[in-house]
This record gives structure tokens, sequence and C-alpha cells, in this order.
């Protein structure tokens, strides 16, 4: 038990990120070896990094087992990605743009979302997933327009719309980058940064 | 978009992974993904079998997925769980769910639940029952994800 006590603190390593980010820009062709890439490393939660944060409540055998050399290993080497510049924005997926609606009511039929959303442009695919324990609607629906006016529409008419008497929220699903940015040492010409201090985690 | 000041970071960070796997005769073979703070999902599948090759996918969510993301693993109350009593890793598999939320860090393990009568017949079904369903209902969100935005069939 001596876990209980144990204080964890997290550190994702914003350069690392973007060391990864730069490799997955690069990585649209599969096919092109490149030895000297840095080791995308998955810093260990468990074991975190050693930089102050706020302690943590942990708990579980997780933090007991060995298993970080094993699972750093697991996830190094090369993850495909789309072609994308990291900037901000939308990111087209490979047939179109994915939009993402929450708040989606537990009764939900896929007919529903049709007709919502069916008037921005022909839906290509639609995922309205159920809850694995009630067979409900889990509260989620991913749509697939062909193309970005249809989907930027959908989202300009729906978001915080109402759908079954329940308010929805619709967004983009995929990003060109990430959305907390601690550094700007790149791709960021406008260089529009929060004026609020960083934070620390 | 307010890229630092929104909704996926209201109420702390957040980040979860996920793994299965075994080492058997075609090596070793597992699932993982995980959510990390930054928005990126990264997504590995390493099947040896007929020798299918490791697939690994990364792409960045918006805030609103990894909201989403939250909000399950939240409805789950999975945090409120142990896995004391769940059945340790063995031969046949392992599973780990490493969850940070908030000022809450979770990692659990146990072994491979082949259905629910292993739920059932566990020391500790309520807990391993809500584990068993969150995992699906986060592998559920995951394939549709790495599908639609790869256009592959994950598993």
């Amino acid at each position: 038990m001596a876990n209980a006590t144990d204080v964890d603190a997290l550190d994702f390593e914003p350069d690392d990120d973007d060391l990864m980010d730069e490799d997955a820009a690069v990585d649209v062709d599969a096919s092109s070896p490149r030895d000297s890439a840095p080791i995308p490393k998955l810093k260990s939660a468990i074991t975190g990094g050693s930089v102050a944060a706020a302690p943590k409540k942990t708990k579980g055998r997780g933090f007991r087992d060995e298993t970080d050399a094993e699972r750093n290993n697991r996830m190094s080497g090369r993850f495909d990605s789309l072609d994308s510049d990291g900037g901000p924005g939308p990111e087209r997926s490979i047939e179109g743009w994915i939009i993402l609606v929450t708040g989606v009511h537990e009764e939900a039929q896929e007919d529903d979302l049709q007709n919502a959303f069916g008037e921005f442009g022909e839906i290509k695919n639609l995922h309205l997933n159920l809850d694995r324990r009630t067979g409900f609607v889990k509260g989620y629906a991913l749509i697939e327009y062909e193309s970005f006016e249809e989907a930027e529409k959908a989202i300009a008419a729906m978001d915080g719309g109402e759908l079954l008497t329940q308010t929805v929220n619709v967004d983009w699903a995929f990003s060109k980058g990430p959305f907390r940015r601690r550094n700007n040492r790149r791709r960021s010409p406008r260089g529009q940064r929060s004026r609020s201090p960083r934070r620390r985690f | 978009m307010a890229e630092e000041e929104n909704g996926a970071t209201a109420g702390g960070e957040f980040y979860l992974r996920y793994y299965v796997g075994h080492k058997g005769k075609f090596g070793h073979e597992f699932l993982e993904f995980e959510f990390r703070p930054d928005g990126k999902l990264r997504y590995a599948n390493n099947s040896n079998y007929k020798n299918d090759t490791m697939i690994r996918k990364e792409v960045f969510l918006t805030p609103s997925v990894l909201k989403e993301c939250r909000r399950i693993v939240s409805d789950s109350d999975i945090m409120k769980e142990d896995d004391n009593n769940w059945p340790e890793p063995d031969r046949v598999g392992r599973q780990e769910l490493e969850i940070v939320m908030g000022n809450e860090h979770i990692s659990f393990t146990t072994s491979k639940i082949g259905s629910l009568m292993d739920v059932q017949t566990s020391k500790d079904p309520e807990g391993l029952r809500i584990f068993y369903y969150l995992v699906q209902d986060l592998k559920c969100f995951v394939f549709s994800l790495i599908s639609l935005h790869f256009k592959i069939k994950p598993i």
C-alpha cells in the first residue's frame, strides 16, 4: 500500500511533442525511411517528469509494475498521420470532413441525425454509437461531409441548437495541430499567444 | 477557437491510455490508444497473425472531442473504483487503463475479460463491470474516430 502516498507529477514534454509534430508533418509518405528520426518518446505518465506540479492522488496496481520501459518501446517508432501543416484549424480526413455532435438524445435514431444534418450536404458517413451497457445512444455522433463548406455550414447552424429537446454542440472532430501549445518555436507566424501565464502541470 | 482556455481544459488536465495485449505464439499482439493533453490521439494495433503488420496512427483532436472523451470517463465513475480485487494479468492477457483527470491519477491493470461471466464471478463485479463497459465505450469511440479519419478498419 506504499502507493497510496506516492506523489506523481505529469510532464508531457511539450518540446518532444513538437518534435513529433514535425515528424507527423513529413510522415505522409509511409515508405520514406527516416533513420535520424527522434524517437517519439511517450513520456511515462507513471514515473512522470520531476518538474514540480500539483500532487496527484494515485490509485491502482499499474503504479506497482515495472512496465514503463516496455510501454515506451511499444509506443515508440513512427505513427502515420495524414498530411498536415500542424497549424491551427480543422483537419481534413481521407475522404471528407468530420464533425462531432455532442448532447445527442439517448433515444435518437440515425434518421433524426440525417434529417437535421442532411440539409447541409449529403452525409457520407454517420456513426451514432451506442452505450454498451444500456443499448441507448452514447450521446455523440460523428458525421462526415464531402466538402469543408458543408461541414462548416452544419457547425454554424447546429452548434448550440436543439435536437430532440436537447441542446447539441457541434464542432470539427480533427485538428491540424495541438490545442495547448506551450511554446511557439515554429508554425505560429501570427504569434498568437495567450497573454496569461503558461500553465504548468 | 480559443486555443488554451477552452472546454477540454476546464477542470484540469486529462490523459487517458488503454492497453490490451498478450504474448503468444504470434509474438506480442496488442492494441493500445491514448488521448494526450494536447489533443493528440495515438492508436497502435499490432497483430502478427498471418503476417499482419503494426498499425500506428495518430491525429490531433479538437477540444470538443477530448471533452466528450472526458465526459464518457466521468459519467462512468471509474475514478472511484480500485483494481485491488480484480483478476491479476495472466498468460492469457493483460489490460491497462491509465487516466489522469484533474487531481486524480489511476493506473489499473487486470486480465483480459472474455465476457460478463468473468465479471460476475470476480471478487469485485460492480467495479469490474464499470471497467468492462467503459473500455468498450472508449474502444467504440476511438475506432470510429480512426476509421473515419483514415478509412481503415481498426480491427
